[in-house]
């Protein structure tokens, strides 16, 4: 069963979210904000991390960075898909460039996402 | 106001937008997939398509290439959203209020979830200000959330009643952002207890609820006078005019529709509150004017006490500094009452000493009116009790009124021309304007066979003359008696313009109490035509008492009545006068010469402030005496 940390600091998303996933056959764990994603993270034992932009303290790209320097070290690539409402051009290009394998955008289109995260499970970038 | 929106404030604007879309439709989706019955489905799908209909709005309004939106488009966008929204309230509630037995709370939950999604979404605002603060904007207010707080909106204590929890989280979390402090209260009889329990500055109240609706709430309030100003917003769906009436012809200060829009409801709370806001301070201002009128009762009545202004003086303003002064003045005049008080009762001890032997002034005459003798058919005679430089003064009898009054006769001589009892007559006549308990009223001016008189008020008593006569001199205390009461005299006459000319001892009468009338106010206005030095042949009496430019023409103003005052107080504080001479030309010779000793060089119980201002008041230069009787009236209070 994947394990899928997802990163979100607003309560109904991540409740949403992550019941949906959850019946979806994932087993999901849960981080409120960058700095608990980068640890959770470092942790390890997630197969995929879903990560929220517009989080407090330090935001989805910059704790994307530092979950990245941390693996350069360790040798590891956990994929990371970035999810934003901002939904403005330029957006994924920025979550590409900050070490995202993905980008979407909310309101989540529930299947589209299904399938960037199956596309990310089988052949890790 | 049709600024533009930089491109961070617009994917903010998006990121507000788009975060209750995705909860409306991942909460649908949800609830969708578990929804067994067709009435569920069918109302979950509308949710759904709704909240689909909602995402394409705000995607053709700010797709992902746009950086920027202006106010009236993103104005024109809240509007085009209303629809969908009460589409997706519309559908929740039916999922809310079908009856499942099972007691779903989770699938409640989550629909109330995807309908204050739904609320959320019509409360995002754009952030404040166009262009021109941009900068300002996005440095300092980095996200939507935030940015509408800003404005100096008043800030309030607000109760939300609401029968629906979805309605009242949205009021409750919009108003707490635009700073408010909020209670809420799920229904009428709650919304009572609440607004009996605690003050508030605004209720926002529902129109339909079940237990007790908006208006019978809003009647409640309005009839009890602890509540009665409390502005009310009536909030409703009911959008129809007579609804907007009801509500407004029952004391409601506003109505607004709901769905609300946000910045329609800021600014009606804006205006409720400011509105609110000069309402209290004009209460409060009648309230503390009140209170200083009360206290200028309470000093009339002589029940104040220093300190129940305390309220209003903390006050900033005007009226606070009124508060001030009249607490301080309020003090200073019962202090002051106290020493009068005191030393009234020194000169009533001094009288009482006296009277019984008290002799009548001046040397004797043949009466020019038998006892018994009745004047003008109306004033019968009973005894003479004096006489002065210009007649007889006689106790009388008035018929006409049956009272006792004094008939003081002149001498024929006096009155020879007519040209001077005209004179005299009008004198006479201002000096009956004279308002003071410290003046002796005189009544009518009269003539008998030839003898002209005068009647006035009849007082009991002797003078100062008596007095100093058998005395000597006065205390310190006494002499301040008469000092103030003569002052306050001649104030009064000052004011009408009349200028007394003649005071001496022999005109200041005592009554038993102590109270100083001054006599012949006006009469002097007779001898002054002869009594300067030029004439000074027919000088009738002592020109003691007299300020030297008195006495060398008729140019002198009411300043000569402070210089003879000044002889009056210096003789009763020292039992000398201030100028002695054997004849009437040393005595004019030292007055206009020489200075005065001090009083308290003479009598070492005479303070040294009392000496002084007995010495200003017989300055030769009548401008280096005070300037007027109720300036001395001043200078005495802060004496003794």
């Amino acid at each position: 069963m994947p394990r899928i940390l997802l990163v979100e600091d607003n309560e109904m998303n991540r409740d949403m979210l992550s019941r949906r996933l959850v019946r979806k056959g994932f087993e999901v764990a849960l981080a409120v904000d960058g700095h608990e994603g980068v640890a959770m993270a470092a942790a390890g034992g997630f197969d995929l991390i879903l990560m929220d932009m517009s989080l407090p303290e330090i935001d989805g790209w910059e704790a994307t960075r530092l979950v990245r320097e941390a693996e350069a070290g360790a040798g590891t690539h956990v994929p990371i898909i970035a999810l934003t409402a901002h939904a403005m051009s330029g957006d994924r290009e920025k979550a590409m460039a900050a070490g995202c394998d993905d980008y979407d955008t909310k309101p989540v289109e529930l299947d589209r996402l299904l399938g960037k995260i199956q596309a990310l499970l089988v052949s890790p970038a | 106001m049709s600024g533009l929106f930089t491109p961070e404030a617009v994917a903010e604007l998006r990121h507000e937008l788009r975060t209750p879309l995705n909860l409306i439709i991942g909460y649908g989706e949800m609830l969708l997939e578990d929804a067994t019955d067709d009435e569920r489905r069918s109302a979950l799908e509308r949710t759904l398509s709704a909240g689909r209909d909602l995402l394409g709005l705000i995607n053709a309004a700010v797709p992902p290439s746009r950086g920027e939106i202006t106010a009236p488009e993103f104005e024109a966008l809240r509007a085009s959203l209303r629809e969908p929204h009460a589409r997706i309230l519309a559908a929740t509630s039916e999922l809310l209020t079908e009856e499942h037995a099972d007691g779903d709370a989770e699938f409640d939950r989550d629909v109330r979830r995807v309908r204050s999604a739904a609320e959320r979404l019509m409360t995002v605002e754009l952030p404040q200000g166009g262009g021109a603060s941009r900068l300002a904007f996005t440095v300092e207010h980095p996200t939507l959330e935030h940015t509408s707080e800003h404005g100096a909106a008043p800030v309030a204590n607000i109760l939300v009643v609401d029968d629906q929890e979805d309605n009242r989280a949205v009021l409750d979390r919009r108003l707490r952002r635009q700073g408010h402090t909020v209670e809420c209260a799920s229904g009428g009889h709650a919304a009572l207890a609440r607004l009996r329990a605690a003050p508030f500055d605004l209720v926002l109240l529902d129109v339909l609820m079940p237990d007790l609706d908006g208006l019978a709430v809003l009647e409640r309030l309005k009839a009890d006078p602890a509540t009665r100003d409390i502005p009310v917003i009536m909030i409703s769906a009911l959008d129809d005019v007579a609804s907007v009436v009801r509500c407004i012809e029952r004391g409601a200060e506003d109505h607004l529709p709901k769905p609300f829009d946000p910045v329609l409801l800021r600014a009606r709370i804006g205006a409720c509150l400011e509105k609110k806001r000069l309402r209290d301070v004009e209460l409060e201002y009648l309230r503390e004017v009140e209170r200083v009128i009360q206290a200028a009762k309470a000093v009339e009545a002589g029940t104040y006490a220093s300190g129940d202004l305390a309220e209003v003086s903390h006050r900033g303003d005007e009226l606070g500094r009124l508060a001030r002064v009249f607490d301080a003045m309020a003090d200073h005049v019962r202090a002051r009452e106290a020493r009068l008080k005191d030393q009234v009762e020194a000169l009533r001890r001094e009288i009482a000493t006296v009277t019984a032997a008290a002799q009548p002034d001046g040397p004797r005459e043949a009466p020019t009116l038998p006892s018994g003798a009745v004047l003008a058919d109306r004033y019968e005679i009973h005894e003479e009790i004096g006489s002065g430089g210009m007649g007889m003064v006689y106790r009388a009898l008035d018929r006409q009124l049956n009272e006792q009054v004094a008939i003081k006769t002149l001498r024929a001589e006096t009155l020879a021309d007519p040209g001077v009892l005209e004179r005299f007559k009008s004198e006479i006549r201002l000096a009956r304007h004279i308002s003071s308990k410290h003046v002796v009223r005189t009544h009518d001016i009269g003539e008998h066979r030839g003898v002209y008189y005068l009647t006035m008020e009849y007082v009991e008593g002797i003078t100062v003359r008596s007095l100093l006569d058998t005395r000597g001199k006065l205390g310190v205390a006494p002499t301040l008696a008469i000092a103030s009461q003569l002052a306050q005299s001649l104030a009064a006459a000052h004011e009408q313009g009349v200028i007394h000319r003649d005071i001496k001892p022999q005109n200041l009468l005592l009554d038993a109490t102590g109270v100083l009338k001054v006599m012949d106010f006006g009469v002097a206005r007779l001898q002054g035509h002869q009594t300067h030095l030029t004439e000074v042949g027919t000088l009738v009496g002592t020109p003691s008492y007299m300020a030297p430019e008195q006495l060398l023409s008729e140019n002198f103003d009411e300043r000569a009545d402070l210089f003879s005052m000044g002889v009056v107080l210096f003789e009763c504080l020292t039992g000398r006068l201030p100028f002695e001479g054997t004849t009437i030309v040393s005595i004019i010779a030292h007055l206009m010469r020489d200075e005065a000793p001090a009083p308290s060089s003479l009598n070492r119980d005479v303070p040294a402030d009392v000496s002084a201002l007995v010495l200003r008041l017989l300055s030769k230069d009548p401008g280096a005496r005070p300037a007027s009787a109720a300036e001395v009236v001043r200078l005495l209070s802060g004496l003794g």
